[in-house]
């Protein structure tokens, strides 16, 4: 069964990167704009893995990390930040909160950030 | 000139002035010295620093200067109470006395404050455009496309990924500046360190037909605590310096030392050197050597003074000697304990 990811990320532009490398993987892709759209995606379908940006309007990544952690339902999802801000503490915080790991954006190809996804995947 | 108008020239002084006479304790203080350190006049005339050393701003200068009011040039006081950054130099003067200066650099902080955070904002602002570029090439690049237009698009990578160098060197800079990178201090062999990183220039090394010999103690090395990565950085920025700027044919010699309470490493080059008049500059921000042009190497020329700061906030040393022509070799030295 196709294996469904969520990415929470606010510029379009990235969002569509990520999602036609991913679908050419043949992953299932979902796509939220901010946290608040990532939980209504969330609700409606239990993605595998979220790809979640950490500055995002209104609530921020790591408000969405909290909160999914603390959420039976959701808390087992892995979640992989994908930031352009990485400071050590933002990465260490990020870690803390659950995350499987933070990658500054910029620093990746599409293709090593497939490797990570098909990694924290792999059955 | 009489006292009082000594008194009067003193006291109109912007900078905080403090003598202490023979004996350590304070003879005299200005008005400027007065309104830093919220003290008045009565309070510490005739006290040594170290009688004052409870008082709320005194303390700190006591940390600095010490019972004996050692020499110093130049030193940072940050006084957060009174919102002040002052810069503290003491000296000698004939007779035994001792002069401190106060000057206050509050304002060119806060300038320099604004543009550390200026930079670091569009850095971090020029990665996300960075990243969509990067990525839109990626996805072009696997397209069917003419030959010509895969030229293009490996040097369109190629300037980009210049880019994000800049952005990311920009970003440890001031990092390094703000002195947010702290140094993650772990235990390490750094013989292992270093074989580490030279595995990854094998290739390079062999491309351009250098010769290269690596010596290492003849006995274990203890283990030293060092930041790993940091210094691995610094062994990198190094070795791709020797391999940069000598040409084909060459020679590159490193050699790891133990001296008893401290390790040296050096690295010695046949490369083309360092002209005697670019020596000075090598470890300032931003610098690249006339060699830079000579050799078409490609840099932002930070990473040699990052490599300094990192080795400095080791305890260590970093130098170097070189002449045009004939090669360069770098030092330096961390502490084993």
């Amino acid at each position: 069964m196709k294996k469904t990811i969520l990415i929470i990320e606010d510029e379009k532009d990235l969002r569509f990167f990520l999602k036609t490398a991913l679908s050419q993987e043949g992953y299932e892709v979902k796509e939220a704009f901010d946290a608040e759209e990532g939980f209504e995606k969330l609700k409606e379908k239990k993605p595998d893995l979220i790809l979640l940006d950490i500055l995002l309007p209104g609530k921020s990544g790591f408000d969405f990390l909290t909160q999914i952690k603390a959420d039976p339902n959701f808390e087992s999802i892995p979640v992989l930040i994908l930031s352009n801000y990485g400071r050590q503490e933002d990465i260490e915080k990020g870690l803390k909160l659950g995350a499987v790991d933070y990658l500054i954006k910029a620093n990746f190809t599409l293709e090593e950030i497939v490797q990570k996804v098909k990694k924290i995947l792999k059955p | 000139m009489n006292q009082e108008k000594f008194l009067s020239i003193f006291n109109t002084l912007t900078d905080g002035i403090l003598v202490f006479d023979a004996k350590r304790k304070l003879s005299l203080i200005n008005t400027s010295a007065k309104k830093f350190l919220n003290v008045k006049e009565n309070e510490v005339l005739g006290k040594s620093i170290k009688e004052l050393s409870d008082h709320p701003t005194l303390k700190f200068l006591y940390y600095i200067l010490g019972e004996e009011i050692r020499e110093v040039e130049k030193r940072e006081l940050e006084l957060k109470k009174n919102d002040l950054i002052l810069e503290v130099t003491s000296l000698s003067l004939p007779f035994g006395e001792k002069l401190v200066i106060l000057h206050d650099i509050s304002r060119e902080k806060r300038v320099e404050r604004l543009k550390t955070e200026f930079i670091s904002v569009t850095a971090h602002q020029l990665r996300t455009p960075l990243a969509s570029m990067k990525w839109a090439l990626e996805i072009l690049s696997k397209e069917n496309l003419k030959d010509a237009s895969k030229q293009m698009i490996e040097k369109l990578k190629e300037a980009n990924k210049k880019m994000l160098q800049l952005v990311n060197e920009l970003l440890n800079v001031l990092k390094i500046e703000e002195g947010k990178s702290q140094l993650r201090l772990e235990k390490a062999n750094i013989e292992d360190l270093i074989k580490e990183v030279i595995e990854n220039y094998t290739l390079l090394l062999e491309e351009k037909k250098l010769q290269f010999q690596v010596k290492f103690p003849s006995k274990k090395l203890p283990k030293i605590r060092i930041d790993k990565n940091k210094i691995s950085f610094v062994v990198q920025t190094l070795l791709e310096n020797a391999i940069s700027y000598t040409p084909p044919g060459g020679e590159i010699y490193l050699n790891l030392e133990f001296l008893g309470n401290e390790v040296k490493f050096s690295i010695r080059d046949t490369g083309v050197g360092i002209k005697k008049e670019e020596q000075k500059y090598i470890f300032q921000k931003f610098f690249r050597g006339s060699g830079a042009k000579k050799m078409k190497t490609e840099g932002s020329g930070l990473a040699l003074y990052m490599a300094k700061k990192i080795i400095e906030a080791h305890g260590g040393k970093i130098w170097f000697q070189s002449e045009e022509g004939k090669g360069t070799t770098f030092y330096f030295t961390l502490p084993l304990k």
